[in-house]
């Protein structure tokens, strides 16, 4: 049961979005809608973020939060069948949105892969800690942040990448310009340690 | 060795696998794990959990404000139905949506029904961009078209040698030609899906774009709505884009390349990859 009153907001409006399938004169589908334009206000600069972090550009992103919304808009019946806050509910349709978005182009483009390389040169660049923002986020967010907080910021850039956008060692080592054996040691040690933390949170 | 007697070996490999790091025969070991021990289930879902809070944590930026506007109009698109036909009505959303998206992202599933949706979708939402809150009348339009579209889906599939297809659209990434190739018949068919038209004493020519040297003519187009033109496939092959110029009427010498502006331009995909 969310007891964040943020979450509750949140649920009662993807709640709204849901059931104007219903077509009940009670939940007309104009409710439906004006939910959806509340839940955008309110949450489409975070997953935005989101879109962007994966993606890394701007035009992309804005495709990808265009169908995440559409995705949310659809399938918001099934949210209550997940037992994710709100917020990771949809950050996760929008990471999954801008995967596919990821893959169309690979398999469309063969320039795809020098784009890549453009998009992500930036990204590890050095003991810059990363943006991390908790506000909005649930309770399980504020454990993983605290427990992120705890590694290096290189270990904790790879591992985001390494989630974010679903890359294996290999892919990683080549995006990031680093060895394999860095890579790995990297994620080996972050993920150790961040096991030994949220085991508290448990 | 007993996987479920090591926990600490246990939860590290089901980070990995949440992560996304754990690969190749090792991740399929781990599922086969998944699937017969809860214990293992268990463990792989609290850390999915845990990383899908990874989500949470990036930081916000607001987005331009015609995102909303698009998405309020595809949503706006969706016809009023009654409750059985919602599935039907989600699946054709979800083509027009996905659609939408591959052609916004320049990408392309390679199907032909998908190229007709995209034709749909392109259309659809110009239309739906231009004319803002009339509603009912978009409705209207998104059934003329899905009734379009099925007419143009099986059109294509009537013809089975189509291996290439192109859809040209304008700047404003509205399609306006949809172009198929039958190598086998040497045949290039043109069919023009928007609403331009050129002057009287003007003409469309088709343009390959090849990966290097100038454009190259594959013909003039004639006024009508659909312009069947002779190729051989060696002159489309390899050839990733095709692009239409506004010409003098009867069109322009090949080696001179287009003198007028190029109206529609669009990537040329094999159907069979």
């Amino acid at each position: 049961m969310a007891t964040d009153p943020r979450d509750i907001h949140l649920i009662a409006l993807i709640d709204r979005i849901a059931a104007r399938h219903a077509h009940s004169p009670s939940r007309p589908r104009a409710d439906g809608e004006a939910a959806l334009r509340e839940l955008y206000d309110s949450t489409s600069s975070k997953l935005y973020g989101v879109a962007l972090r994966v993606v890394g550009q701007r035009d992309w992103a804005e495709d990808v939060l265009q169908e995440a919304y559409l995705n949310i808009w659809r399938i918001a019946g099934d949210y209550r069948a997940s037992l994710s806050p709100p917020m990771a509910w949809m950050g996760v349709i929008v990471r999954s949105r801008a995967l596919d978005f990821l893959r169309r182009r690979a398999s469309e483009r063969a320039d795809a892969a020098a784009a890549l390389d453009d998009r992500v040169a930036d990204t590890v660049a050095g003991d810059d800690p990363g943006p991390m923002d908790t506000t909005q986020a649930s309770e399980q967010a504020r454990a993983l942040h605290e427990c992120l907080r705890q590694l290096e910021a290189r270990q904790r850039e790879v591992l985001s990448l390494a989630y974010l956008r679903d890359l294996s060692h290999g892919e990683l080592a080549q995006q990031l310009k680093l060895p394999l054996g860095t890579v790995k040691t990297w994620i080996r040690r972050g993920l150790e340690q961040l096991r030994g933390c949220m085991a508290r949170f448990a | 060795m007993n996987l479920l007697n090591h926990h600490q070996l246990l939860d590290q490999l089901a980070a990995s696998y949440a992560l996304g790091t754990l690969r190749g025969p090792a991740r399929r070991r781990f599922e086969a794990l998944a699937r017969d021990s809860a214990t293992v289930r268990a463990s792989a879902l609290i850390w999915q959990e845990r990383f899908a809070s990874m989500t949470e944590l990036q930081a916000g930026e607001a987005p331009s404000p015609n995102v909303w506007k698009r998405i309020e109009n595809l949503v706006a698109a969706q016809p009023q139905v009654p409750a059985r036909a919602v599935a039907v009505e989600a699946a054709m959303f979800d083509k027009l949506r996905r659609a939408l998206g591959l052609w916004r992202g320049a990408a392309f599933a390679g199907a032909l029904a998908s190229v007709a949706a995209v034709l749909v979708g392109v259309n659809l939402s110009r239309e739906v961009d231009s004319q803002g809150s009339q509603l009912a009348q978009v409705s209207r339009q998104s059934a003329v078209m899905a009734q379009q579209n099925a007419q143009l889906a099986a059109q294509l599939k009537a013809t089975p040698d189509i291996q290439y297809v192109a859809v040209l659209a304008d700047d404003k990434a509205a399609a306006s030609m949809l172009v198929t190739f039958d190598p086998k018949n040497q045949r290039l068919t043109l069919q023009r899906v928007g609403a331009y038209q050129e002057a009287a004493d003007k003409s469309l020519q088709l343009w390959a774009l090849p990966p290097s040297g100038g454009p190259k003519s594959l013909g003039v187009l004639g006024s009508d709505k659909v312009i069947r033109l002779t190729a051989a496939e060696g002159e489309v092959r390899e050839v990733p884009a095709l692009a239409i110029s506004l010409e003098p009427k009867g069109g322009v010498p090949s080696e001179r390349g287009p003198t007028g502006p190029v109206l529609f331009k669009g990537a040329l995909l094999r159907t069979t990859l």
